[in-house]
């Protein structure tokens, strides 16, 4: 039994009171008549030890009543521990959650939270039903229930430990709550009939502020699993981390303009002054470059910009310099590059005429600061060479090629490139007919009676999925005067994205070898339609040249553990990983997913390499410790009786939790009804004393 | 002065044991016991006979009251001469008589207060006897009963009967009945005070002032219990007050020398005050036998008659 108000207990000296009182009754029961005291002083009570104790029942309900009453305001609980008494005798199911992110790298770390695994795991009884599992960004088991049952009972120990033993801290970022959850689910999965006892999960981390716990937001927790907190102290606290500032993909920066990064100094830290500069995987320690000093004081963050490397200099990643913990001091940096790509336009159109749709297709590439686009325009009837067409990303086609040309041109898309046919006459079909081999395709003029619009578009499209919401997804203000009317059933494999409110397809899509073909029925300029004039026609361009591969948004940074997209039009067969080992891509996996480890990784085996940097969840800088409210604020018992060292901090939540359990619990009442049942005696018993001594002194007298 | 225990006549006297005058339950004969012994006692005293006597003969005037005449006188020498004696009428006396709840205590098998009242149911028989008017006013916190002096038949038997009336009341007011006697008694006259005094002396003495002024003769009896005197008590206890009720834990040995020290101190005050105004006190311990207490009255009142002779001032004296 424990107590919140345990001063109230000094309130039980007072049976001193009683014990007194009954030995001066002693010496002042005899009463003496006198003429006056005016010349009398009290005496002060005499007490010796030959005085005899007098209703000595009298006195113990007296006493009694004092003690109850200083045991009900001294507020007693009991607590958990101690509630569950009565099933500590049935088997436990832990499960011993190990946090092996990378702020588990810090000094020492490791090794304390291995011999806290040890300590959990040695406190199991020969009964108790163990597992241990480890997370980062996801719960992963090393030692699962059934594991250790199999085991001997002596061996069980040290199988637990040498699987503890062969890990090493990751990379990823504490994903705590997709830890807890994890431990709770095998919890419940694991429950049968057989093991009704408690149900425990051990957490074996340096619980820093930076962990995430929104998974535990949406979940509730299971009934019965109590979390005991087992943490990890850090022997250092002066902690800087240092992360890229993110960029836009349409930043307008310039691409050669400084790296932001951004330094934060955790609360407790001792240091202020630190450097940062360039360096090279593998290379020496020396910065590449000069260092910038970096003052932050301990509790703040600031953004620094680090110039690029001059010319020539290998440099991939900034370096943080000055604080104790190195696992957050790098970041590896890909420096943006201008993109090139190229669209080549097959027509006759003259490039500065406003009524045609080279004009508005030349405007909608316009340079940014990160992709540079260059639109060659070709006659249509011109000979075209095989090395412009092998350059360009996409092909627009708007008049009827001569045949050879055609040829030239449905050899390139079936070798991968994206075409797309905007005729500008019905006669174009005869070319669509050429680039998809089929010669009987036609064509005809339609022109709605008043106009037509698009609809049923397929916002799942690539090429539509920048309009999938509904802010941008009205396409109805666009008119359409004129068009050409294809007839989709005719051409095996296409399929219609868009169609016109008539009925007739108004962007067709076939797929050709490994590229595509798109034909759009009508045109952009305002002879045809209103599209160019609408705010549409600029993304919609873009995502053409996304889809033909020559502009990629694809983000270069990621964090440990993210799974990566290949960018479009990346054919690699490989990828290779920061410690020079390589990985076999398959052409078509949705993601990669073994980023385990921070630096540059790279799409290698095509024509062209993609880089992309991994590096540490910014999250797992901020080392400060996690307040356990947070955890019971999201509905997670924690007990935190386990912690060995409590600290400060953990003796008041350790106080909250007994006013919770006295709140709870209410054992004062049960105190005061005692104590009033005791002075119901008391005074039952004191009268019938009393009246008992008044006729025994009548009958004497 | 002669001290009573040297008395030799009062030695020879059989003197009457107070515990076995206390058992005689009358009153009037325990009054009459006392006073017919020290008759016997007194009986070849050389104090025999101050009592009322002739003394001179004046010319009668106009305006005399002529029952006073003397007729044997006339007849001798045909001339009016008024006879002229002390006025054995004109002693009245009043006797204050204690009777508040502290009377009760007693140690001795009968209380302060009854010894008291013997005291005085004492000196009104003798003093009836010689022929004196007596009065009686009892108190406690305020006056009682009021008896004008009187020299009647029936009157002692009254006064007795007053006397015997039971102790009352929440405290001891000394003053109020000595304001009350002041305003009472017009001529000049005995006034005797028997209490046992346990009251503030604050105001006492301006009030005693004013009694002597007025020409009285006063005497003062203080009767405590051997008890009241020395604290003679063992056991410690809950002391309980007989007026106030006031209940104290006192032990006796430990309490004893401070009592001691302020009972004389206020005794000491007492003597004094009556000292300064000419006042007769006598200390009485209720084991004292009353015939002591009779004798030591009288004899300040011989010596009191000696001083207004030698000196002119009559205090008990004749109109």
């Amino acid at each position: 039994m424990s107590f919140l108000t345990p001063f109230f207990l000094l309130g039980a000296l007072a049976i001193a009171g009683p014990i007194l009182y009954h030995l001066i009754r002693q010496t002042t029961r005899e009463r003496t008549l006198f003429s006056s005291l005016m010349f009398l002083m009290p005496s002060p009570p005499r007490i010796s030890k030959r005085h005899r104790l007098e209703h000595i029942l009298l006195l113990i309900l007296r006493c009694l009543a004092l003690l109850l009453l200083a045991l009900g305001f001294a507020r007693p609980f009991l607590t958990q521990t101690e509630l569950n008494d009565p099933t500590a005798a049935q088997p436990k199911r832990i499960v011993v959650l190990v946090d092996r992110s990378a702020s588990m790298r810090r000094d020492g770390m490791w090794a304390a939270a291995q011999e806290r695994v040890d300590a959990v795991v040695r406190r199991a009884g020969p009964a108790d039903h163990v597992s241990i599992l480890t997370f980062d960004r996801q719960a992963s088991p090393i030692l699962t229930f059934d594991e250790w049952n199999q085991a001997a009972a002596g061996d069980r120990v040290a199988l637990a430990m040498s699987r503890v033993r062969a890990l090493t801290p990751g990379w990823g970022g504490t994903h705590l709550g997709n830890g807890l959850i994890g431990a709770a689910e095998a919890l419940s999965e694991s429950e049968t009939k057989a093991t009704p006892g408690p149900r425990q999960i051990f957490l074996v981390s340096d619980l820093q502020a930076g962990s995430r716990l929104d998974t535990l937001q949406a979940y509730e927790w299971p009934k019965g699993i109590e979390l005991f907190l087992e943490p990890v102290k850090a022997r250092t606290t002066s902690n800087a981390g240092i992360q890229l500032v993110a960029e836009a993909a349409d930043s307008a920066r310039a691409a050669n303009a400084p790296i932001r990064v951004r330094v934060t100094n955790s609360p407790e830290s001792k240091v202020e002054q630190f450097k940062l500069g360039w360096t090279r995987a593998g290379g020496p320690a020396e910065f590449v470059g000069a260092a910038i000093e970096a003052y932050v004081s301990p509790g703040q963050s600031r953004i620094f910009s680090v110039p690029l490397p001059s010319a020539g200099a290998v440099a991939d990643r900034i370096v943080l310099r000055g604080d104790d913990d190195e696992f957050d001091n790098t970041v590896a940096v890909i420096p943006p590059a201008q993109q090139r790509a190229n669209v080549l336009w097959l027509g006759n159109e003259a490039p500065e005429d406003s009524r045609q749709p080279l004009f508005f297709l030349r405007r909608a590439f316009s340079d940014s600061p990160r992709v540079a686009v260059q639109v060659t325009a070709k006659a249509s009837g011109a000979a075209l060479a095989a090395e412009d067409l092998q350059a360009a990303n996409l092909i627009f086609i708007s008049d009827v090629l001569a045949p050879g040309a055609a040829a030239l041109v449905r050899e390139q898309v079936t070798a991968g490139k994206v075409a797309v046919l905007v005729p500008k006459t019905p006669e174009a079909a005869a070319t669509l007919g050429v680039l998809l081999g089929q010669e009987a395709l036609r064509s005809e003029e339609a022109k709605p009676r008043t106009y037509a619009m698009f609809s049923e578009i397929d916002f799942g499209h690539p090429l539509f999925a920048a309009f999938n919401d509904p802010r941008f997804s009205d396409f109805t203000k666009i008119h359409i005067w004129h068009y050409r009317k294809f007839d989709a059933a005719a051409i095996p494999g296409a399929r219609v994205v868009a169609k016109f409110d008539s009925g007739d397809p108004a962007l067709i899509e076939v797929p050709l070898g490994k590229g595509r073909v798109f034909v759009l029925a009508a045109g952009w300029q305002p002879e045809d339609s209103q599209l160019a004039i609408s705010s549409k026609f600029v993304p919609l361009m873009w995502s053409w040249l996304e889809l033909g591969g020559g502009v990629s948004n694809a983000v270069t940074q990621f964090s440990v553990g993210d799974p990566v997209t290949a960018p479009a039009g990346v054919q690699a067969t490989a990828v290779r990983l920061p410690d020079a080992a390589t990985v076999p891509w398959v052409a078509g996996t949705a993601a990669f997913t073994q980023t385990t480890q921070p630096g540059i990784y790279e799409f290698a085996g095509g024509p062209r390499a993609v880089r992309f940097a991994v590096n540490l969840d910014a999250n797992e800088s901020r080392t400060a410790p996690l307040d356990a409210e947070e955890l019971e604020r999201l509905g997670v018992p924690v007990v935190r009786a386990a912690a060995a060292a409590a600290t400060p901090v953990q003796k008041s939540q350790t106080m909250l939790q007994g006013m919770e359990a006295e709140s709870r619990q209410k054992l004062w009442r049960c105190f005061i009804a005692a104590t009033l049942a005791v002075l119901l005696v008391e005074s039952a018993l004191a009268g019938w004393t009393a009246r008992r001594s008044v006729k025994t002194a009548e009958v004497s007298s | 002065m002669i001290a009573p225990a040297s008395n030799p006549n009062l030695a020879a006297a059989k003197l009457i044991d107070p515990q076995a005058l206390m058992s005689i339950r009358n009153l009037e004969l325990r009054a009459r016991a006392v006073v017919e012994g020290f008759w016997s006692g007194l009986h070849r005293s050389p104090y025999h006979g101050f009592s009322v006597e002739f003394t001179e003969y004046r010319q009668y005037t106009p305006g005399d009251d002529p029952r006073y005449l003397d007729w044997r006188v006339y007849g001798r020498s045909d001339r009016y001469f008024i006879k002229k004696y002390e006025d054995e009428t004109n002693l009245r006396c009043h006797l204050l008589v204690d009777q508040s709840r502290s009377m009760e205590f007693g140690s001795r098998g009968y209380t302060k207060a009854q010894y008291a009242s013997t005291l005085v149911a004492t000196l009104a028989y003798f003093l009836h006897l010689q022929g004196d008017a007596v009065g009686l006013l009892t108190f406690n916190d305020k006056v009682r009963e009021y008896m004008p002096a009187r020299h009647r038949k029936g009157h002692l038997r009254q006064l007795m009967i007053a006397l015997e009336q039971p102790t009352s009341g929440q405290a001891t007011d000394l003053v109020a009945p000595i304001e009350r006697i002041t305003t009472l008694i017009r001529k000049r006259g005995l006034v005797a005070l028997v209490s046992d005094f346990l009251a503030p002396l604050d105001r006492l003495e301006k009030n005693l002032i004013a009694l002597t002024a007025g020409g009285h003769e006063m005497n003062v009896f203080h009767v405590l219990d051997p008890v009241e005197l020395n604290l003679g008590l063992e056991q410690a206890s809950l002391f309980e007050d007989f007026e106030s009720n006031r209940r104290v834990y006192i032990d006796p040995a430990a309490a004893r020398e401070e009592y001691m020290k302020k009972l004389e101190a206020h005794n000491e005050a007492l003597r004094a005050i009556c000292r300064r105004l000419g006042i007769g006190y006598h200390l009485l311990s209720t084991t004292q036998p009353l015939e002591m207490a009779l004798f030591g009255f009288l004899q300040e009142r011989m010596r009191r008659g000696r001083q207004f002779r030698r000196g002119g001032n009559p205090a008990g004296g004749a109109a």
